[in-house]
């Protein structure tokens, strides 16, 4: 294409909108890590003895471990050593009106619906800023139907008995190297608790934003679904545009008892890096469910358009009998991005079901990857599994793979893998050009259709804002 | 594993080139030994069990092993024949006569003893990187293979019969050849590749082969393997396809304790076209892989591939299929099906489709399934009259067929039809 629209042109340079540092004063550990810096974080977070122990646990197993090379993405050796483990805003709120309000501006910027006059929109959220969680909303209100929405750190203090019993149980500390190194440091995250029997009465939600240089953020969520419950979790991320890279290393864990039944939605939107590969969050995260009680159901739909380096595989352990795990997932990578990101279906009971749903879009230098796992153990009586993976090419830099694995021990199962990749059909993109639509709007039409399926599993907000989303980044990336 | 007067036996042994780049590839043998499970590609091969056995290094009386003639006959395939019994050729059980003009074929043993310097770019290069411990030892130990060179513009009409048998020796051996094959400008020629073995032999035989075919030329590749019972059988195939060339692939798998076969495909030429067909069937404890890589590299290239895998008893069945579209390969056209059926609870499959583009202007899809005979069908199918046990048979044979679309000659296809009804399980509830 041999001219560009102005704006698409600005977009192009400025398509990160989130981009922008907030100057609050923080309190920040040093650089390094060893096991006065875990003992120092679990200090600071007024944890009881257990929990430190249990933080030890993880670090020292950690130390056993290597950094994995096996993800489809050049991820350079991470030097853990030169990153802060702990950085929160100095003033500690005690309500919501105390709240910094260059963080609430920060907010604002995002348009996170943080103050209570937002609340018409109907949404809790749980706001974490670098590595505390700076402000929950609507709380008094969840908690007079018993549902426990709060940080992590607050509920380690307060809910000792829930966190202790069930952290740890779906993402064991030494599952993987960044797990492992999750559980040592992990610093603030969301808990939810939603007792028996009830339906929670609003969309829970939770914004992560990286502010400070060189810091790490390990969030820990844990969310539990108690027999008969139903919960619908948003999460959403930024970053500001910072040279170096940072590390975004979480962990979040989900239960499902009987009957219960989880979605879990995020818009990832990480500072990707400039368009010559610079900068940029590497998202090494862990997610994992477990339908551990019979008919209990864990939905996972991810927008992923952010980060430098996407490694992320939320997982569905199908125990329970007659449970279900569902999994939707677009890809967005653009300049040098690097996506390598699937899930893993584990049936384990009987007539579990699995769907995989993953939409992939890669154009400029970017590199996207399907992984996924479906294994049916051998006492999996009537297991069945459909995945689709589509990806679109744009650009003849990019690259798009599809690594699916299936491991099958059991002749009652049944589980059939499709996938394609191609680049935009020309007699589509002809099509809409001679009805006197632009080749970005066209190209910008085709993209959406095609990742309908995945928007239509997005609660409503965040399905309109993962389609203006999906718009900024493929903006200029044509032609 | 191999000491020096063994070494010095091998045929070509004195040839400086010769010397170094065996003995180069077997101080990166003993450097990268076997391949484990943690390597990808080995990720459900396990070779605990093989590599506690032993194996004598070659089997002495090779040449003089007494084989039934009959035994090698495949119907249809009456042209010209070469028998390899435990890895060593035999002159006397092969038939060359009837070679048409410009095909040029012998054993490498006496290619190395005779004219060595043609095949010094074939087997005097260095180790490369996606050379795994089998492979490694080929290169470092073969000792026979077939040296095939079809010249330009020569059609050959009846198919090339080459077989391998493997009979009862005095320990069980181990075996490595190493197969040269060159299809040239414009030539045609369709290969019959046969495994055979006694019950009784629990070889090990290795098998490299590096396949070039030339542009306009035709390589049809038909492989029926039923090795015995208890044999290990490595195949690693490279083939090469230059501008225009087309080769189409038939394996059926159905013997071998450990059959594992490597189908490298370098689709370098443009407008190449590879197409592939195959199935494996296991009992027992079998245990098969078959791994497809294809790479386009030239322009419009077309790779077609359909594979089916059946597994009843305690057998596993892996099947990896890759389509890697390198830069530039525009117009790439890449596809790859797999479907499996499992018949047995202590049966397993894993199975391995990947695509890997870095081009864009291209199609690329794969589709695998792992399931069981579908109910309705059979419902449909017993409410014609016809017993459960027969049904089954019926729908697995006919899942089985699709690999042998388009395998020739006719009568060799009748053949390989009867062996899969032969091969199919006793039908289990």
């Amino acid at each position: 294409m041999a001219t560009q629209p102005e704006e698409v042109q600005a977009a192009l340079s400025g398509s990160y909108k989130a981009g922008f540092v907030t100057n609050v004063e923080t309190d920040t550990l040093p650089p390094g890590l060893n096991e006065d810096i875990v003992r120092a974080i679990s200090a600071r977070k007024h944890e009881p003895e257990w929990m430190t122990e249990w933080r030890l646990q993880a670090y020292r197993h950690w130390l056993t471990m290597k950094q994995p090379h096996w993800a489809h993405v050049n991820l350079p050796e991470i030097d853990l050593q030169a990153i802060s483990y702990y950085s929160a805003p100095k003033k500690k709120p005690k309500s919501l009106a105390e709240v910094d309000p260059e963080i609430l501006a920060a907010y604002d910027k995002l348009g996170v619906p943080l103050h209570e006059r937002n609340k018409l929109a109907g949404v809790a959220v749980d706001a974490v800023f670098d590595s505390v969680s700076v402000a929950t909303t609507a709380q008094e209100q969840l908690a007079k139907v018993g549902v426990i929405f709060c940080s992590m750190s607050h509920a380690i203090v307060h809910h000792p008995e829930l966190v202790r019993k069930y952290i740890g149980s779906v993402v064991p500390q030494g599952d993987n190297y960044f797990a492992a190194l999750n559980s040592a440091v992990f610093s603030d995250g969301s808990f939810v608790f939603i007792p028996k029997g009830l339906r929670c009465p609003m969309e829970l939600s939770t914004y992560f934003r990286i502010n400070a240089g060189h810091t790490g953020q390990f969030e820990r969520t844990l969310i539990i679904a108690e027999e008969d419950s139903v919960v619908s979790y948003l999460e959403g991320c930024t970053a500001p545009m910072r040279d170096d890279n940072q590390l975004h290393a979480a962990v979040v864990e989900l239960v499902a008892l009987d009957r219960a039944s989880i979605k879990y939605s995020t818009v990832q939107n990480w500072y990707p890096g400039d368009e010559n590969g610079k900068g940029g969050v590497y998202n090494l995260v862990t997610k994992r469910g477990e339908c551990r009680g019979p008919d209990s159901r864990i939905t996972w739909t991810q927008v992923e358009t952010g980060s430098a380096v996407t490694w992320k595989y939320p997982s569905v352990i199908l125990r329970g009998d007659r449970s279900s795990g569902e999994f939707y997932s677009v890809a967005v990578t653009k300049h040098y991005q690097q996506a390598d990101t699937g899930t893993k279906m584990t049936h384990i009971g009987r007539d579990t079901r699995s769907k995989i749903v993953s939409k992939g879009i890669s154009a400029g230098n970017s590199q996207a990857s399907y992984r996924g796992l479906v294994k049916v153990e051998k006492n999996a009586i009537n297991a069945r599994n459909h995945t689709r993976c589509d990806s679109i090419l744009i650009g003849k830099k990019c690259g798009s793979h599809t690594f699916p694995y299936m491991e099958i021990k059991n002749p009652t199962a049944i589980v059939e893998h499709e996938a394609t990749t191609s680049k935009i059909a020309d007699d589509q993109l002809f099509y809409c050009r001679s009805r006197g639509i632009s080749e970005e709007d066209a190209v910008s039409l085709i993209v959406n259709g095609f990742c309908k399926e995945v928007f239509g599993e997005l609660p409503m907000e965040f399905a309109v804002e993962a389609r203006k989303l999906l718009e900024v980044s493929l903006e200029g990336a044509i032609g | 594993m191999q000491d020096a007067a063994a070494a010095a036996r091998l045929p070509g042994s004195g040839l400086a080139w010769l010397d170094a780049a065996r003995s180069e590839a077997l101080q990166a043998f003993a450097a990268r030994g076997l391949p484990d499970q943690r390597n990808e590609l080995w990720r459900y091969t396990s070779l605990r069990a093989f590599a506690q056995r032993g194996y004598a290094a070659q089997d002495p009386a090779a040449a003089t092993r007494g084989v039934d003639a009959a035994w090698l006959q495949l119907p249809g395939v009456e042209g010209p024949r070469l028998v390899f019994v435990n890895g060593v050729f035999r002159a006397d059980l092969s038939s060359l006569a009837a070679l048409s003009p410009g095909v040029a074929v012998g054993s490498l043993a006496s290619a190395l003893r005779d004219d060595p310097e043609p095949l010094r770019f074939l087997l005097g290069g260095h180790v490369a990187d996606d050379d795994d411990g089998f492979t490694l030892l080929n290169r470092a130990l073969a000792a026979d293979g077939v040296v095939l060179k079809i010249a330009a513009g020569t059609v050959v009409e009846a198919p090339l019969h080459l077989v391998h048998v493997g009979v009862a020796a005095d320990a069980a051996t181990a075996w490595h050849v190493r197969s040269l094959i060159e299809v040239g400008t414009g030539a045609s020629v369709d290969i019959v590749e046969h495994h055979l073995g006694d019950a009784a032999t629990g070889h090990f035989s290795n098998i490299v082969r590096d396949i070039s075919v030339r542009e306009h030329a035709h390589l049809g590749w038909t492989s029926v393997q039923q090795a015995s019972i208890d044999a290990t059988l490595m195949r690693r195939t490279h083939i090469r396809l230059h501008d225009d060339a087309t080769v189409d692939l038939h394996a059926l798998e159905l013997g071998g304790k450990l059959a594992r076969h490597e189908v490298r495909v370098e689709m370098t030429g443009a407008r190449s076209r590879f197409v592939s067909h195959g199935a494996f069937i296991l009992h027992g404890r079998q245990h098969a892989d078959a791994e497809i890589l294809v790479t386009h590299r030239g322009r419009d290239t077309v790779s077609s591939s359909v594979w089916r895998g059946v597994a009843d008893g305690r057998a596993r069945g892996v099947v990896h299929g890759r389509i890697l579209v390198q830069p530039g390969a525009d117009g790439a056209d890449g596809s790859f099906y797999n479907k499996n059926l499992l018949l047995s609870p202590d049966a397993e499959i894993d199975t391995r489709p990947a695509l890997e583009i870095y081009a864009d202007e291209v199609k690329a899809n794969h589709g695998a399934t792992v399931g069981q005979l579908d109910e309705h069908v059979l419902f449909y199918l017993r409410s014609r009259g016809i017993p459960l046990e027969q049904a089954r048979r019926i729908l697995v044979r006919a899942f089985c067929l699709v690999a042998l679309d388009g395998v020739q000659p006719q009568a060799l296809r009748e053949y390989c039809e009867a062996l899969l009804a032969q091969q199919l399980p006793e039908a289990s509830a």
